[in-house]
């Protein structure tokens, strides 16, 4: 539940493999195959000779440099920094803030202040909500640990509440008592946030006992 | 039954932001892939610079490397050319299969009202392997749950001389199922092994 591209993760990857699969069944080819190895023969040694020709035939004026060197290099820096980014795309769409009033927006028509209202901005952050949740969930014994991170959803403020639950804790039970906190933050906030609890099993889940009353 | 859930939208509004929580989004092979062609990349450019300034190449120069690969299969051992390219070739096959399947993350909704819920698969096996304990009347270590995405399997190991019902163990653990409705709705196996425990 964050912005990661995913339909560009599965694009890039799928080119990556086609790539790698075509460069490796090629080399095994080239190694096995008498006729592939007579079709490389009558092509590539020509292409390579024609590619350093015009590279030697291409300088800019008055120097040893050619342009076609500058240009594979200015195109390999680019496609280095389209990767940089393409990394900076993952796990994005993190908030501070759940819910926030306009800048000196009052209730009134317009935004203009109503009766009783002074200016002002109120926002309430993420942190917030996770104390706020985390001492509602913390009397319960199977649960090890609670987290809130705010994100972006369709354009608006969503809440992903992760929920570490002990070894043997009841998740229909679980899901029941957060969206019970949930509802009763609605009516402390003031606004109807969507929240998504996920129930997770951590690794201290996996190294903690069971509860053995039930 | 669970089935008919998925057809209507649920009041959370949050059916989307489920399916990918319930999806892997695959952005450690991001990664992988990026990191790799950065490090081919910063190679590249590094030996062409070494080229446009006329210094010695560092490992190869790109001319004898262009000529290389158009004079090949000579210049190396046939046998190290075919085993290097067929481990290549598995490389990017397994990527085009990562890319192109549905990435499963072992985790599954459940139904939810005002929040919507994801669960880990772990969570619900051991919620299912309680109900199974408790129906058989056995110790928790006698009963395993392996849950995949189609199918939930219970084992139970009864304690010797102790016969187990696998009615009763299976009633349970479907009714545990149909309490929590957990999407996609596994199907139920449950198996008691022959050999009991002794002194359980």
């Amino acid at each position: 539940m964050n912005s990661t591209p995913r339909m560009l993760n599965r694009v890039l990857i799928l080119l990556a493999g086609l790539v790698l699969l075509a460069a490796g069944v090629l080399a095994v080819l080239l190694a096995a195959v008498p006729s592939v190895t007579a079709w490389w023969r009558g092509w590539a040694p020509q292409a390579a000779l024609a590619a350093g020709r015009a590279f030697e035939g291409a300088r800019v004026p008055g120097t040893s440099l050619s342009w076609l060197w500058i240009a594979a290099m200015v195109l390999t820096i680019v496609l280095a920094l389209l990767m940089v980014w393409w990394v900076a795309q993952q796990g994005r769409g993190r908030r501070d803030l759940v819910a926030a009033t306009a800048p000196d927006g009052g209730a009134g028509p317009g935004g203009s202040l109503a009766d009783g209202e002074v200016p002002g901005r109120v926002s309430i952050a993420a942190s917030a909500v996770e104390q706020a949740l985390r001492s509602g969930l913390a009397e319960r014994k199977d649960v090890l640990g609670t987290s809130v991170a705010a994100v972006d959803f369709e354009g608006s403020t969503a809440l992903r509440v992760k929920v570490v639950a002990r070894h043997g804790a009841d998740p229909g039970d679980l899901a029941a008592e957060a969206e019970r906190l949930v509802a009763s933050l609605d009516s402390v906030m003031g606004t109807r946030t969507p929240v998504l609890v996920h129930i997770a099993s951590g690794a201290r889940a996996r190294l903690s006992r069971a509860e053995r009353v039930h | 039954m669970p089935e008919q859930d998925t057809d209507r939208p649920s009041s959370h509004g949050l059916d989307a932001a489920v399916r990918r929580e319930t999806t892997a989004s695959r952005s450690f092979l991001a990664g992988l892939v990026a990191f790799a062609v950065i490090a081919l990349c910063a190679y590249v450019l590094l030996e062409s610079t070494l080229q446009a300034l006329g210094q010695p190449a560092w490992l190869i120069d790109p001319a004898s490397a262009a000529r290389a690969v158009a004079a090949l299969p000579e210049g190396t051992n046939r046998g190290l050319l075919s085993l290097v390219g067929a481990v290549v070739a598995l490389a990017g096959l397994v990527l085009i299969v990562l890319a192109l399947r549905r990435g499963r993350r072992g985790r599954r909704a459940l139904p939810g009202g005002r929040v919507a819920v994801v669960v880990d698969d772990e969570v619900l096996a051991s919620a299912l392997a309680g109900r199974a304990r408790a129906a058989a009347v056995v110790r928790p270590e006698q009963v395993t749950v392996v849950l995949s995405e189609r199918e939930a399997v219970v084992n139970v190991r009864p304690t010797s001389g102790i016969p187990v019902r696998a009615e009763d163990v299976l009633a349970a653990v479907e009714n545990e199922l149909l309490r929590l409705r957990p999407e996609p709705y596994p199907v139920l196996r449950v198996r008691i092994e022959g050999t009991g425990v002794v002194g359980a």
